[in-house]
């Protein structure tokens, strides 16, 4: 890496490191040290590397700087100017000026793609067991996990934020603190210039105009609360303001809204009226006493037209969405949708499902002609012949059986009839008990509640891993691009570093711990790689040829 | 009954009062007393099972061992009931209890009276419904029939049980006799409302393997045993059959079978995996054939004909 390539931004001699007298320099994009007289680079942080400087306090002998790095390594350089502690403090503070300036720019980017990643695992336990298992084994490496198997993940965090709305109160929750001495002082953020920006254009273009050419940010936002636009309710006139236009704008264009009144053919704003109910409930003729103070009747008119700005506000970012997606409805389409949109509306309004008549069920059903029914009441059985027995044979066991109940009732009470031999007992106790030829399947049904639970976890985190690089594995099928080709060949070395860096230790402290099942629980995954890898040599034999 | 239960537990509580100490607050534990179960076991009586063909002294022997097992069950407690039905390849009748008044019996060698009274009674009336039979025309047994009339009695049962007292039910079937197809729809009837009305359906089978019967057994949650050897059956019958389902999930009994439930084709009566169902009236068939059979519903031919026809229109 030669140093030519670089712009050195500041060179200071006489600065000594681990008892090495040599200067420093700050490069573009790395802070370097070289022993006197050497052309050889001895130390050098990229500034991205670099977490954070410190210095040496005030009043001590040496002066002193130690750069911390990420990996928590620091170098400390002291400052020896041979002009004395002031030349020396000098040069400290101007390499320290050029780090504060210099460090933030490389730092956020580093930091916010660790951020971000971090966060993302913390949120998402599966990714970060994945994470876990495949690039902490390396298995893949990071690059690699981030940009295939925790695709999803990013992409959905790179998915548009939905759009905020503006809140209606936002200019009354700016809460203006006095200050003591008859003023008051706005605290004003990104969010609710934002917020001023989207309800009143008319400010933005002011905004635009006049910051920063001819007024300061501040001076601008000073203006804005103290002019007349925003105290308009207010009567109080102060000629010649930067809002008095915004303020006419405003005016325009709630005439505008005005007439042309609101589309909800259900609302019919311009028949509101402010009738009250008399004693007795008549309705009181006379109209209100006009006198309304014109201060209060502004006041509503400004909450009219703010309440209007505000609604606005949102509106517009939905129909600049709505043009973007189809820009062929013209204009003649808009007036024929309008009497539809009314008529749907009000037939929504008046249309009850429940006292809709069932009329077009009944109609288009239609009969089903079934031949051989009889076919459905056989049930799954096989069509067995019924076994014949011939009338003689079958009077001849009636007969035996008539008999032996005959005899059956007959025979005396005997208490110690034996009813069950004892041979055919020890043999049912046999067949009944655990292994017995009635048992069988028992041991397999108890496997549940052998397997404890954090080797069932850690089962549980095999699939997890093995699934996600089998079906990036099986995706690559057919390999048609090159591109598919080597991705194809990088699975199968994973698979194979899976096996042998997750599946054999498993299957070795299973083998140790749980002898009878070892073979049982890996026996599935085993399986599946095993198909894999058939697959991938079948591949490469073809490929061969 | 309850009355004289109150009464002997108020005796009870005296007693303790005079004795020790006054426990007011301890209720009696009733929830045991309360719960009774009724077990109703059906015994394929039909001559033409191979079982009786073989040996004619099996009967007696199954009987003998169903009647052993039947007093166990009402040993377990003094609440029990029980009924047992004879199925008969025309008839199904209830042995115990009978349709006439019950037998007067008194005490022998100190046994339980109603030990003996089931005893007596199953085997006057089986053998009266052994001597009625005349026919010499063998039939299967009418084991759906005997399960729906088992069924009818458990719901008369519980509809008459006093308030409080809550009535387990379940039906043993005892049969040598093999499977029949003719009475599939009456099974699955008798299945499924012996589901529905929470009685369990046992299934001991002496002779052959019942799949239907098994289906039963897997939807009612009961078990299906085939003994391997009758002569040993009483001994099955207590080990497997014994236990009330709530206790059977603690015991180590033999493990549920894979039960199959695959279907038949309709033109073949073949058991068959995979097979093509009409999406008009549900038959079944093993091979694809363009009209349905059952319903005459015309099919499209899938597959390469289809682009063959295709082919054909392009060219024109």
């Amino acid at each position: 890496m030669s140093t030519s390539s670089e712009d050195v931004l500041l060179q200071v001699p006489s600065v000594r490191y681990k008892k090495g007298d040599g200067s420093l320099f700050l490069m573009d994009e790395r802070l370097i040290w070289m022993v006197e007289n050497r052309d050889t680079v001895a130390v050098s942080h990229p500034y991205a590397d670099i977490k954070s400087q410190k210095i040496s306090p005030e009043g001590k002998a040496k002066v002193q700087l130690q750069v911390v790095l990420h990996n928590s390594v620091s170098s400390t350089f002291h400052f020896t100017n041979k002009n004395g502690l002031q030349a020396q403090l000098a040069d400290r503070d101007r390499v320290k000026d050029m780090l504060q300036t210099l460090l933030p720019k490389f730092k956020r980017k580093v930091d916010k793609e660790l951020e971000e990643k971090n966060k993302l695992l913390s949120e998402n336990p599966m990714l970060l067991q994945l994470y876990k298992d495949l690039v902490i084994t390396e298995v893949v490496s990071s690059e690699e996990f981030w940009s295939q198997h925790a695709q999803q993940y990013t992409q959905k965090r790179k998915q548009q934020p939905q759009e905020i709305g503006v809140s209606g109160a936002f200019l009354a929750d700016i809460k203006p603190q006095t200050d003591g001495c008859n003023g008051l002082k706005y605290n004003i953020t990104p969010d609710i210039i934002e917020c001023i920006f989207k309800t009143y254009p008319a400010v933005k273009k002011k905004y635009i105009e006049n910051v920063p050419a001819k007024l300061s940010e501040a001076q601008f936002w000073t203006k804005f609360f103290q002019s007349h636009y925003f105290h308009r309710d207010r009567k109080y006139a102060e000629n010649k303001d930067l809002f008095t236009e915004c303020g006419k704008i405003d005016d325009q264009e709630l005439k505008r809204d005005i007439q042309a009144g609101v589309k909800d053919p259900l609302v019919n704003l311009t028949e509101f009226e402010d009738k009250t109910l008399e004693e007795g409930y008549g309705g009181s003729i006379e109209k209100p006493p006009s006198n309304i103070s014109t201060v209060s009747q502004a006041m509503i008119k400004r909450f009219n037209q703010h309440s209007i700005m505000v609604l606005k506000a949102t509106k517009n970012k939905v129909n600049d969405n709505a043009t973007d997606n189809a820009q062929s409805g013209s204009e003649s389409s808009k007036i024929t949708d309008e009497p539809v949109n009314k008529k749907q509306k009000i037939l929504e309004k008046i249309t009850y499902d429940d006292l809709e008549g069932e009329d077009v069920t009944k109609n288009g059903t239609v009969h089903l002609n079934l031949s051989k029914v009889e076919r459905y009441l056989h049930g799954p059985m096989p069509d067995t012949a019924a076994e014949h027995i011939n009338p003689n044979e079958a009077s001849h066991i009636m007969r035996n059986v008539l008999q032996e109940v005959r005899q059956w009732q007959i025979r005396p009470h005997v208490p110690n009839h034996n009813l069950v031999p004892p041979s055919a007992a020890t043999q049912a106790l046999g067949d009944l008990s655990p292994g017995g030829a009635l048992m069988r399947g028992f041991q397999e049904q108890s496997l549940a509640q052998l397997v404890p639970p954090h080797i069932e976890q850690e089962v549980r985190n095999l699939y997890l891993v093995l699934c996600e690089l089998l079906g990036h594995f099986w995706k690559c099928f057919p390999p048609t691009a090159v591109t598919a080709e080597q991705k194809l060949v990088k699975m199968n070395e994973a698979l194979q570093r899976f096996q042998t860096v997750k599946l054999k230790p498993f299957e070795d402290k299973l083998i140790r711990e749980l002898t009878p099942l070892s073979q049982h629980l890996t026996k599935h995954l085993n399986q599946l790689l095993n198909a894999a890898y058939q697959k991938y040599n079948n591949w490469q034999k073809i490929k061969s040829r | 009954m309850v009355l004289s239960m109150q009464k002997s537990f108020e005796r009870f509580y005296l007693k303790k009062m005079n004795n020790i100490e006054l426990r007011t607050e301890n209720e009696p534990d009733v929830s045991s007393t309360d719960e009774t179960s009724l077990l109703v076991i059906i015994i394929d009586t039909n001559p033409t099972q191979k079982l009786l063909r073989d040996k004619a002294s099996q009967l007696t022997t199954v009987v003998d061992s169903v009647i052993a097992f039947a007093n166990s069950h009402l040993m377990q407690k003094a609440q029990n009931k029980l009924a047992i039905m004879a199925c008969h390849s025309k008839t199904s009748q209830f042995v115990y209890p009978g349709p006439r008044k019950p037998v007067d019996v008194r005490q022998v060698d100190g046994q339980y009276e109603i030990f003996l009274q089931v005893e007596k009674t199953v085997k006057q009336n089986l053998s009266l419904l052994l001597a009625s039979e005349n026919s010499t025309i063998a039939t299967e047994s009418l084991l759906a029939g005997a399960i729906a009339m088992a069924l009818c009695y458990i719901a008369r049962i519980q509809r008459t049980k006093s308030a409080g007292i809550k009535l387990n039910s379940r039906i043993l079937i005892v049969s040598g006799s093999g499977d029949s197809a003719s009475q599939y729809m009456n099974y699955m009837n008798v299945f499924f409302t012996a589901q529905k009305q929470n009685v369990v359906l046992d299934v001991c089978t002496l002779d052959q393997h019942l799949s239907l019967l098994q289906q039963g057994c897997d939807i009612t949650n009961g078990l299906y045993l085939k003994v391997p050897q009758v002569s040993a059956l009483l001994q099955f019958l207590l080990w497997v059959f014994l236990p009330e389902p709530p206790i059977r999930e603690k015991l180590v009994l033999p493990p549920p079978v894979k039960v199959d439930y695959r279907a038949a084709c309709f033109c073949h009566r073949e058991l068959i995996d995979i097979g093509y169902v009409c999406s008009v009236c549900l038959s079944i068939f093993c091979k694809f054939s363009p009209i349905c059979t059952t319903c005459h519903t015309v099919f499209k031919i899938p597959g390469p004909l289809a682009v063959k026809s295709k082919k054909k229109k392009m060219k024109l």
